[in-house]
């Protein structure tokens, strides 16, 4: 993992005394809240629905079993004993008190951990796979590019004030897990035939209610170039995007009147002006930051342990969670865990205090003490041996946290919603949780197989519910809840835009919806078939018909 | 309103000529970019220096023809999130190369003094009362991630790896 040095040190000893004594010209009267509104975004410090939220940056998605300890010990200490892992891969606290954030701030800072930038019309966390620099996918490890990009975006002096948030996400693997084509930038590494690095450049993806699929620009960037070149698509968005209308502000908008192609036009002529700048970085300081990601020396084992499969033969949810929770390391008899925040009755994304502290626990015990948060909302132990997981299952399990439904129909993104957003229209929440009740039974989820499903509390899209193979979004209906279903959208590398079905729901009828839905797949699927594929082979037609029809 | 000066250079007053206005001869003036198009050679002519003011919506090539022979630019913005005014900077000192004046004005915030100077500002024309914030806000960070037009070209990434890399990161932050 990456460590501070001094310079990342003092800068951050330096936000946090800015952050303080911003609070505190607050606090005396001498900033309105319009003009404090500004700096508290750039902390991540939000007013919410029924008290402020700070949002806390977990870069790329990787921490060790100290901060998740420290982010524990904040939630005891600040907030309520829970915390909300997002699908930027961040951490939210619902209820802190404002006189208490830059004391939040500073414990933070202790561990080297910061809100910086989780807000605001700037550059947010670049997000990334979570199971970077350990799956057998892989090309490279994208997270040193993302640890670049995290130091170049910080308190950039030219963009920091851009027409909207602008998302970075990077993969290095040939699955994407990290829905590189619905940000505002994708990054794809790649090898070119010398064998060299480099990165495909996606722009122009987003979500939000002008759903769009990123396009490419380029199709390899040698790596020496990324910062220079990023630093050119933001110039052109930070003087082209529009700014008289925030819901059209963001650069797909741009990228989407202009043409892909003459952004890619305008991107490269800016960054033949100034790819000689200095902006990117030296050699040398590739190679630093690469020396942090240098994979842990695991010892080469056998994929096949013989008290896994015993134990599996025994016990049916952990045979699913075998199947489903755990993905392949790259060294053999070693895999990553992914660790359900979707508890039957829970709300996804949550952990307790004492939950983080029993995964951080964890991750000392069997995963080099690196934990992963996806952008799924799930926690992650990477390099774990094989002949462990009985054991971490049986303990998980213990915990309240031995879900086996990774990837499955209720292991859902969830927005936040009417519970506790200020922008929301609908309650998300209890929808998801009715789902899940829904479709209780392990056996029934397994039988149905790989299902994304994603629901949003509003047209932002929070949720992702536009790439959900089962996408739900929570509109305001004439002061009603109604709940829209769409059908066939993707996050991953075949990434595409969920289609309306048709119209929507109570919150009793979205649920029947979806199991109606289910049922059509259950009777088309052919064997092997998943329910995106099948969808896609079939069309929207039957599932109209058996959503529709019973009306 | 006075003047705070972020960079060391700054020009001294000079009168803003009304819309229609000319000159008095000798005079230091401030115009707009359109008066200017309209009356460059008598305003040129006229003055002994000549500061322009142009909005944050300027695209930055209609500055080109006029870089060499403005004293300063004075970049007005509307709402301090507006973002365009830093990249006008940025392309003043990049891709034109200005060695004068760069004044802000209209609404910044205290808070923003730093990247101002950072991205090519020298001056901020302010309320007297928020001096002392821009003064302190000038004064808290000691290095930054990116290279800029003030760091001769070092960011921190540089100056890792460069030979005043113990001074520099040593040098306690505000």
């Amino acid at each position: 993992m990456y460590a501070y040095d001094t310079f990342d040190r003092n800068i951050i000893d330096a936000r946090v005394a800015e952050f303080r004594d911003q609070v505190e010209r607050r606090m005396k009267g001498e900033l309105t809240e319009e003009e404090f509104r500004p700096l508290r975004l750039m902390n991540g410090l939000y007013l919410q629905l029924h008290a402020y939220m700070l949002r806390v940056a977990v870069p790329y998605g990787t921490m060790s079993s100290k901060q998740m300890h420290r982010l524990a010990d904040i939630a005891t200490k600040y907030d309520k004993g829970y915390g909300h892992f997002t699908t930027r891969q961040n951490i939210q606290y619902n209820w802190p008190k404002l006189v208490e954030t830059p004391d939040i701030l500073t414990e933070l800072a202790d561990v080297e951990m910061h809100a910086h930038q989780t807000s605001g019309n700037c550059i947010r966390n670049t997000t990334t796979d979570q199971f970077a620099g350990a799956t057998r996918d892989e090309v490279e490890d994208p997270r040193p590019y993302a640890e670049l990009i995290r130091q170049w975006s910080t308190f950039h002096p030219e963009f920091s004030f851009l027409p909207r948030k602008f998302k970075i996400a990077i993969t290095g693997a040939g699955q994407d897990r990290a829905a590189v084509k619905w940000h505002d930038i994708g990054l794809i590494l790649r090898k070119n035939t010398e064998g060299e690095i480099g990165f495909e450049v996606i722009v122009g993806g987003g979500m939000g209610r002008t759903p769009v699929i990123g396009k490419t620009i380029r199709e390899f960037l040698p790596e020496a170039d990324l910062l220079s070149y990023l630093e050119a698509i933001l110039r052109v968005y930070n003087e082209q995007g529009r700014r008289d209308n925030k819901y059209k502000a963001r650069i797909k908008i741009l990228v989407d009147a202009l043409g892909a192609e003459e952004y890619g036009r305008l991107t490269e002529a800016e960054w033949h002006k100034i790819k000689d700048q200095h902006i990117d970085v030296p050699e040398e300081e590739v190679a630093r930051i690469k020396a942090f990601f240098t994979p842990p020396p695991l010892p080469v084992l056998s994929d096949d342990v013989e008290e896994v499969d015993t134990f599996a033969r025994e016990n049916f949810i952990f045979k699913s969670w075998l199947e489903n929770n755990t993905n392949p390391h790259k060294v053999l008899g070693h895999v990553n865990v992914t660790i359900s925040l979707k508890p039957h009755d829970g709300i996804p994304g949550d952990a307790t205090d004492a939950q983080m502290h029993f995964v951080a626990d964890l991750a000392e015990k069997y995963s080099q003490s690196e934990i992963r948060v996806s952008h799924e909302q799930n926690l992650i132990l990477p390099h774990v041996a094989k002949k462990d997981l009985p054991e971490i299952w049986k303990a998980l399990d213990a915990n309240g946290l031995g879900s086996a439904n990774v990837g499955l129909l209720t292991d859902m993104i969830v927005c936040p919603g009417m519970d506790y957003c200020a922008l929301a229209n609908a309650r998300s929440i209890p929808i998801g949780q009715a789902i899940a009740d829904r479709f209780d039974d392990i056996r029934r989820l397994q039988d149905i197989g790989p299902l994304k499903l994603k629901i949003s509390g509003c047209i932002n899209s929070c949720g992702h519910h536009h790439a959900g193979h089962i996408g739900i979004l929570g509109v305001d209906r004439r002061g009603e809840e109604n709940y829209q279903i769409s059908l066939g959208g993707s996050g991953a590398e075949d990434a595409t835009k969920a289609a309306l079905l048709g119209p929507g729901f109570d919150e009793h009828g979205i649920v029947d919806a979806v199991e109606k839905v289910v049922a059509v797949y259950l009777g088309e699927r052919e064997e092997g078939e998943e329910f995106l594929a099948t969808y896609r082979r079939l069309g929207p037609t039957p599932f109209k018909e058996a959503v529709y029809d019973a009306d | 309103m006075t003047l705070i000066n972020l960079s060391g250079i700054h020009s001294e007053t000079y009168r803003e000529l009304e819309n229609d206005e000319l000159p008095a001869t000798g005079e230091s003036v401030l115009v707009s970019l359109g008066q200017l198009q309209e009356n460059s050679t008598s305003i040129f002519e006229l003055t002994s220096s000549v500061g322009v003011i142009v909005n944050t919506e300027t695209p930055y090539a209609d500055l080109e023809e006029f870089v060499g022979r403005v004293a300063f630019v004075d970049i007005r913005f509307p709402v301090f999130g507006d973002g365009r005014g830093f990249s006008l900077a940025v392309r003043l000192r990049k891709d034109f190369g200005f060695k004068g004046e760069i004044r802000a004005s209209g609404h910044v915030l205290p808070d923003q003094a730093l990247f101002l100077l950072r991205a090519g500002f020298d001056s901020v024309d302010a309320p007297d009362e928020r001096h002392e914030a821009f003064e302190a806000a000038l004064k808290r960070f000691g290095a930054f991630y990116q290279t800029d037009m003030i760091g001769h070209g070092k960011s921190v990434a540089h100056l890792r790896h460069s030979a005043d890399k113990d001074k520099s990161a040593t040098q306690k932050a505000g």
